[in-house]
């Protein structure tokens, strides 16, 4: 890894009290750990706080924390913070009653939150509702009042088999039709680094961010004062941008 | 109840030279089988026609071919002939014959007669219609990939209207799935339809008039007002189809005129002509 002066000496200087890593990517690629990574972070738990943060929004956080602890890692389901967790914890803060565009193993996040009389709408990666129907539906609600939540905007995701599109372009979709700007819950936004730091009353300024997206992960990461390190696995290993 | 504003267009009325009339939400509202006439247009478009005064049908309605879109108005009550009436499918499956572009679909079924005699396979660009339930996630992602595989990604969309009014209710047109793919593919939509300057142009040539001499009527504040105004028509506002009350306040669109409806248009012009 290569690293500034500056950036160096923070870490050496025990400044940082806590790391977020991103998952996919950085910890593993689909089904196999990185090689070291477990070591690394058993390393580093012995000096700092770590959490786990992650755009995903196809997958419940219980699924992803199966896949990890089958892949080696000693993590807690409560150290991986998902933009489904910032979502969640902010529909419960504003007290949203939500019309949730997710996939149905996304759902799982949400139980307990009152979905009857939705004022706002919340849109995750769900091709089977990005049909017009339910796009209509959506349409309605934000032209009467309703919010729009994107949990995130990638414009479009690699698979082994191509190019998918992400949720945002369907969030972009509603905003033209409405004319109005969503609120955006997930990576690169400051908002899901700084609540991802709340937990442990860190300031950004003694917080590294780990990940392998250099836009999401790192830029945003640095645009709220965090310290970003590019991996060189994941995205620019598979070449997806 | 006509508006302070409409006194303004009226000076003018003895100028106009010819009429672009809007279908859906001046007409009719689609949906429901054939659609419903709106209350008074079927009398006041023979009235305007009785007149002399040259009238043309300008929409960005795809759902259907323009042969098939005229039979439907016509099972309904109104006159209309398919020399009289512009959509933007026979327009773009022109363009794609003098630009030798071998189009990707993504328009509604009954609207691809209107782009057919075009070569499909292996595709330089994407059209994109209103294709209302033809948006599903499958269909935008077949057509996002077929862009990125382009050369150089083209994106032609048959308007870019954010919403269009049906007998139940509100529904999303093709502009925001336009936006979608362009955001999407980072790219700009060429748009064919209102409110392009050459698909305005494309009418008055027909009429064989200067847009000085024209008076646009619609229900799109933006594609049907806007679009006209900046070819130099004037143009009105109808408080039907589409038309929601922040339309009369419109940040960048001022109507020369806004109206209830094309009937009460028609009455007013044409009795200000009389005098």
């Amino acid at each position: 890894m290569q690293c500034s002066a500056p950036s160096l000496r923070m870490f050496k200087s025990s400044k940082v009290c806590t790391v977020l890593i991103d998952l996919s990517g950085t910890l593993h690629i689909e089904d196999y750990a990185i090689p070291g990574a477990v070591n690394a972070l058993n390393r580093l738990r012995r000096k700092v706080n770590v959490k786990f943060v992650t755009n995903t929004t196809k997958e419940s956080r219980r699924v992803l924390h199966e896949r990890l602890h089958s892949l080696g890692f000693d993590i807690e389901k409560s150290e991986i913070f998902t933009s489904l967790s910032a979502a969640r914890s902010y529909v419960d803060t504003h007290k949203i009653r939500p019309l949730l565009m997710l996939e149905k193993e996304a759902m799982e996040d949400f139980e307990g939150v009152g979905t009857s009389d939705p004022n706002a709408v919340v849109i995750g990666l769900a091709p089977s509702c990005f049909n017009y129907s339910k796009m209509n539906e959506a349409f309605r609600m934000l032209l009467d009042g309703s919010t729009l939540i994107g949990i995130h905007k990638a414009r479009y995701l690699k698979k082994k088999d191509g190019l998918y599109l992400g949720p945002g372009p369907f969030v972009h979709a509603l905003e033209y039709a409405t004319g109005t700007q969503a609120v955006v819950l997930g990576k690169p936004e400051k908002a899901f680094f700084l609540e991802a730091l709340q937990e442990f009353s860190c300031p950004p300024d003694q917080a590294v961010m780990i990940g392998d997206d250099v836009i999401d992960d790192v830029g945003g990461a640095q645009k709220c004062g965090m310290l970003g390190i590019l991996v060189q696995t994941g995205m620019i290993a598979f070449d997806c941008r | 109840m006509a508006t302070p504003m409409v006194a303004g267009w009226l000076k003018f009325a003895k100028e106009i030279e010819g009429i672009v009339l809007d279908i859906a939400g001046v007409l009719y509202d689609s949906g429901d089988g054939d659609g419903v006439p709106i209350p008074g247009s079927i009398e006041a478009v023979n009235r305007l026609k009785a007149s002399g005064v040259p009238v043309r049908f300008c929409t960005n309605a795809t759902e259907t071919t323009r042969v098939n879109l005229v039979a439907k108005l016509n099972r309904i009550g109104f006159s209309l002939e398919p020399n009289e009436v512009f959509p933007p499918a026979p327009a773009v499956c022109q363009i794609l014959k003098e630009r030798g572009l071998r189009p990707h679909l993504l328009v509604a079924d009954d609207c691809k007669p209107d782009l057919a005699g075009v070569e499909q396979h292996d595709p330089t660009c994407v059209v994109i219609g209103d294709a209302a339930h033809g948006f599903t996630y499958d269909s935008m992602n077949k057509a996002f990939q077929a862009l990125m595989q382009m050369e150089k990604p083209l994106l032609i969309s048959m308007g870019q209207g954010k919403y269009y009014l049906e007998t139940d209710g509100l529904k999303l047109d093709c502009g925001p799935f336009m936006k979608a793919l362009e955001y999407a593919c980072s790219l700009e939509a060429e748009i064919v339809g209102k409110p392009s300057k050459t698909f305005f142009d494309a009418v008055l040539k027909d009429i064989g008039i200067s847009s000085d001499k024209a008076l646009m009527i619609g229900d799109d504040v933006v594609s049907d007002v806007g679009g006209a105004q900046a070819c130099g028509m004037r143009a009105l506002l109808v408080r039907t189809g589409k038309y929601r009350p922040t339309d009369e306040k419109h940040p960048t669109v001022t109507p020369d005129g806004v109206v209830d409806n094309l009937q009460q248009a028609v009455e007013l012009f044409l009795s200000c002509r009389d005098k």
